[in-house]
């Protein structure tokens, strides 16, 4: 039970574009201090649910409120407090970088000057350069900028890093923990790129068309699905092995490779010791994690 | 199915097109009907036939443009080739169909009448040519339609209509050749393999992409890139620290800081870019110019302005990009960007009638080829037209901000009721316009813009597909 106070609470939240459920009964709360990985296919519902937070979208049914207020009435008390980096990249393309920064800091009274300075130098972004000129790298970089500028609160990223460099992503990573490590920040990542949230995150959320799959926290998840690697010491391995809840085997010449979920490590050795075999139990990528969790919804959902 | 058929059957599977269509056959219908009426030869009336060729071509040749631009049809195996099978496949097969007509000109032989009409299948197809050349040789050159009635006019003006018929009619083997010739240049041209390479990928602006405002927003980003460099001198640090000062008196929560940060946003970008501020006044004067000479029909070029003003402003209502203001900041900043469009369009349009008055005293009365061409100040009572019209036309883009075509036929729809409306019952009218009329027509649209924005920016979903 989780005694601090979310910061997001959506109740039953429903969203219809037309003929389109983009979200369908979505309860969720977000805690201080966490960075939240929400994660789904292009279409899930990602971007509606992170609009939704701060009150860009609307609710058709059910209710979103974010720092105790509800979201379509967050006012610059409440939106002050959130930095929110966007898919569409939209900027004010005819002012210097210089200018925006300057144009957009003036709505924040908590701006840090030295993080922007600092920022500025490690991502090198030309302050003299009008933000239409910039490549859609150098203007992602410009919105991360922006949005941490103010120290937030809430830093809510929706597919922050796809048009980062290799060198950008991991420097953008590396900024984010040190975010993280300021006192009850909280931090929304969506993104297609696995590799990279799982680095970052504490927490994940899994969307498959509009509805939430999987909400746990991240430990907690590759806790429960485990890669087995079996080897049989003497004798061939049986046809059918004992073990629990396997999703996926794949067997070649005395060995076998098994997906298992919610199997406890100790129980697998013990398994493994009655059939005279060495075991070694690796935790999966979120990759394959995420896979497994959008392709086989019954076995995971009501965590 | 080959590749020609698949690229055809774009001409009815574009739904958008069937409107185009539509006004195509109005227009041919009417053409057809004048030379039924009473085919009189040497009258030039067979020429409209060889202007809808050329908007044909025009408007043909921005499908396959549209193909090559996507990056998949580069390695289309075949495809390169297809664009001119296409544009001569369309060509052939609407001019045949269109030089039929010309078997009713009168007296002339049977052997006269099929060279004339071969004669003018390849006139037809030269017009066509020349219209398909243009859509690639000029980006985005259907916008030259809307030179066409100019074209129309200053033609008949010059007789070329009646001149082009006699050629047509009394050198049909001049023509043939001619025809022949200019259609294997082009056949060569449009095989160009290099055509595909240098098209691939290139932001085009297509058929309907007006109505897209992602894409044109996109196409705008690409192609501004390089030019917004160019203007970084022109960075303007007193407006700049004017507005961020006007700003920076208000409280952080205040609505204040909202307005002038929108009116910062909204305003500064025109008076930064001097070749802006030039165009602006180029047009002004060539307006003024015109309207003068074009009597009560310059009333109508009026109603045009606000439109074209509204259609292009992005209110701050719908931006995704994340400021500390919320729903209700966002309607006190889109009040004042709105206001702040008002203005430029209050100012062109008063300068233009300005503008008017002067050039009657300067430009005197002539005569040219027997036509009497008297400058006319444009009526200053037709001032309120578009005062009153802005506000409507962005009650409209409110409402239909994710459907930029219906924003526009709504608009179209109302100027049109309001010429009709002004051509039917125009006394009637000029007796009601008056002070009190005025005011409350602006009343009641100023209002409706005030409920539409606050239900809007309060009850709509702000950006993306909502």
């Amino acid at each position: 039970m989780n005694n601090e106070k979310p910061i997001v609470q959506m109740r039953k939240v429903c969203k219809r574009f037309g003929k389109i459920k983009a979200l369908d009964d979505i309860n969720l709360q977000i805690y201080p201090g966490r960075i939240i990985g929400l994660l789904g296919a292009n279409g899930a519902g990602k971007s509606t649910l992170l609009r939704h937070i701060i009150g860009l979208y609307l609710e058709d049914e059910g209710q979103c409120v974010t720092f105790g207020c509800i979201a379509g009435k967050l006012g610059p008390a409440e939106l002050g407090r959130i930095g929110y980096v966007h898919q569409e990249g939209e900027l004010l393309d005819w002012m210097t970088v210089r200018q925006f920064i300057r144009y957009v800091s003036a709505y924040y009274p908590n701006w840090n000057r030295e993080l922007e300075e600092k920022y500025i130098e490690d991502f090198e972004i030309s302050t003299r350069a009008r933000v239409g000129s910039l490549s859609p790298g150098q203007r992602q970089r410009l919105a991360i900028l922006l949005a941490i500028g103010c120290e937030p609160e809430l830093l809510i990223l929706d597919e922050p890093a796809a048009a980062l460099d290799p060198v950008a992503r991991a420097q953008f990573l590396d900024l984010l923990l040190q975010i993280i490590q300021a006192e009850n920040r909280t931090i929304i990542i969506s993104s297609h790129i696995l590799s990279d949230v799982e680095k970052v995150i504490d927490h994940a959320v899994i969307m498959k068309e509009g509805r939430i799959l999987l909400d746990c926290s991240f430990d907690e998840l590759r806790e429960r699905f485990s890669l087995v690697r079996i080897s049989a010491l003497g004798k061939e391995l049986p046809a059918e092995l004992p073990f629990e809840n396997i999703l996926h085997c794949k067997r070649s010449d005395g060995q076998a490779i098994l997906t298992v979920q919610d199997c406890p490590p100790e129980k697998l050795q013990e398994q493994a010791k009655s059939l005279d075999c060495w075991i070694e139990i690796e935790t999966l990528p979120l990759e394959d994690i995420y896979k497994i969790v959008v392709s086989k919804k019954e076995n995971v959902t009501g965590v | 199915m080959s590749i020609l058929t698949v690229n055809l059957k774009h001409l009815y599977q574009r739904r958008g097109l069937w409107l185009v269509y539509v006004i195509l056959v109005l227009f041919a219908f009417a053409g057809i009907a004048v030379l039924f009426k009473g085919p009189e030869a040497g009258q030039g009336r067979f020429i409209g036939l060889i202007v809808l060729a050329f908007v044909i071509g025009l408007l043909l040749a921005v499908l396959p443009l549209e193909v090559l631009s996507k990056p998949f049809s580069y390695c289309l195996p075949g495809h390169r080739k297809m664009v001119r099978r296409l544009v001569f496949c369309v060509g052939i097969v609407f001019n045949l169909l269109a030089s039929l007509l010309f078997f009713i000109y009168p007296d002339l032989s049977v052997g006269q009448l099929l060279l004339v009409v071969c004669s003018a299948f390849v006139a037809g197809l030269i017009s066509y040519l020349l219209g398909a050349g243009l859509a690639f040789g000029i980006r985005n050159s259907v916008a030259f339609i809307g030179f066409l009635p100019l074209v129309i006019v200053t033609g008949g003006f010059f007789d070329l209509h009646t001149v082009l018929e006699r050629v047509i009619v009394e050198n049909p083997l001049v023509v043939i050749s001619v025809g022949i010739l200019s259609s294997c240049v082009v056949w060569f041209w449009l095989g160009d393999e290099g055509r595909a390479r240098r098209y691939c990928n290139v932001p085009w602006v297509g058929f309907f992409d007006a109505w897209n405002p992602d894409k044109m927003k996109r196409i705008s980003r690409i192609r501004m890139a390089g030019k917004w460099k160019k203007l970084e001198k022109y960075t303007n640090l007193r407006i700049e620290n004017f507005y961020l000062g006007r700003m920076n008196r208000y409280d952080y929560v205040s609505a204040g800081r909202y307005i002038w940060g929108a009116l910062y946003a909204a305003s500064v970008a025109p008076v930064l870019h001097w070749n802006s501020i030039l165009s602006i006044v180029i047009m002004v004067i060539l307006m003024s110019f015109l309207l003068g000479y074009m009597g009560p029909a310059a009333t109508f070029m009026f109603f045009f302005i606000p439109i074209m003003i509204v259609m292009n402003m992005r209110l701050p209502v719908h931006s995704s990009m994340l400021i500390s203001g919320g729903r209700r900041e966002r309607f006190a900043g889109s009040i004042a960007a709105v206001a702040a469009a008002v203005v430029p369009i209050s100012v062109v349009v008063i300068a233009m009638v300005a503008l008017s008055m002067l050039l009657e005293m300067v430009i005197p009365e002539f005569t040219w080829r027997g036509v009497n061409f008297t400058y006319r100040v444009i009526n200053a009572g037709n001032l309120f037209i578009p005062l009153v019209i802005t506000p409507f036309a962005f009650a409209i883009r409110l409402i239909f901000y994710r459907r930029p075509v219906y924003t526009m036929l709504l608009l179209m729809l109302i100027i049109y009721l309001m010429i009709f409306t002004a051509l039917i019952w125009s006394k009637q009218l000029s007796a009601m316009i008056n002070l009190i009329s005025i005011t409350a027509m602006l009343v009641l649209g100023w209002g409706t813009v005030l409920l539409v924005l606050r239900y809007v920016c309060m009850k709509r979903s702000l950006t993306g597909n909502g």
